[in-house]
């Protein structure tokens, strides 16, 4: 089966090893990777209680880590020859993820956590592919 | 670790309108500033990899803004380069849109953390409505660094 396009999710609790699997399973695949990190404002407010820190302060943080993390990704991606388009979104997860499948027209998903991500992904159009 | 972007922008950086209309053209006239104004040591290396990372993505990042960049050893530390084009220049922007303002960020290939975060800064930054109104307007390089400066946290 062929993937052209292959999408990573991302999110600040993100397992990081999943970055440089899913670079090498793109040149391997010769697929195009795009990165998709989703800041989760629900996510947002429960940190910025448990740390007592404001909104705003945490949801800056994020997203500057969210930025961190796709440069990453691409830097490592361009060392492997591996064409990439990186992206940053607020919102629910799963929403966010199947408007991005749909605009980019994206052939899987590739996810590290399988089993959670598939609860998550329930809805998923395309595979999941668990690194 | 600490790093204001606005601390890498020098004003013989900028280029307040452009004339290039298209991608390449554009890096080109940006470098070939950088150059005369001796921020970069050896301009074909560096056009070299930016055009390397412009083949493999996209650095249109939409919303008018284009963030084209490359580590290379052809710049001796973290530098940022600023150009405004009133047209637009095709960057195949994830939201297919033209780029107005295009930022050039490049670092020697030993800086690799202060180059990853320097993109993140700028990319966090520009993506602040009030922030990309305010640089289109700018009249003179000044005011460019100054809203820099401002906005960065």
């Amino acid at each position: 089966m062929k993937f052209d396009k292959v999408l990573l999710v991302l999110t600040d609790d993100a397992d990081q090893s999943i970055m440089p699997d899913a670079v090498q399973f793109c040149k391997n695949a010769g697929s195009r990777l795009f990165v998709l990190f989703v800041i989760e404002h629900n996510r947002i407010a429960r940190l910025a209680s448990l740390t007592q820190q404001k909104v705003k302060v945490v949801l800056n943080k994020t997203e500057e880590e969210g930025w961190k993390l796709l440069y990453l990704v691409e830097d490592d991606a361009v060392e492997n020859g591996v064409w990439t388009s990186l992206h940053l979104e607020e919102g629910h997860l799963p929403q966010v993820a199947n408007h991005y499948i749909e605009s980019y027209g994206i052939d899987a998903m590739l996810v590290k956590r399988k089993d959670e991500f598939r609860r998550i992904f329930s809805t998923c159009p395309v595979p999941i592919v668990g690194l | 670790m600490q790093l204001k972007i606005s601390e890498c922008l020098k004003p013989e950086a900028i280029i307040m309108e452009i004339k290039a209309r298209e991608k390449i053209a554009a890096i080109n006239e940006l470098v070939a500033h950088m150059v005369k104004n001796k921020l970069v040591s050896n301009g074909e290396e560096f056009i070299k990899a930016l055009a390397k990372r412009e083949n493999l993505e996209s650095t249109g990042i939409g919303d008018g803004i284009a963030i084209p960049h490359a580590r290379t050893n052809a710049v001796k530390d973290l530098i940022l380069a600023f150009a405004r084009s009133p047209k637009g220049i095709d960057f195949s922007a994830v939201d297919g849109k033209p780029s107005h303002i295009i930022f050039l960020i490049a670092s020697p290939e030993s800086k690799k953390s202060e180059y990853i975060l320097a993109l993140a800064k700028l990319s966090k930054l520009l993506r602040k409505h009030a922030v990309r109104e305010l640089l289109r307007n700018a009249k003179e390089p000044k005011d460019i660094m100054e809203i820099i400066r401002k906005n960065e946290e």
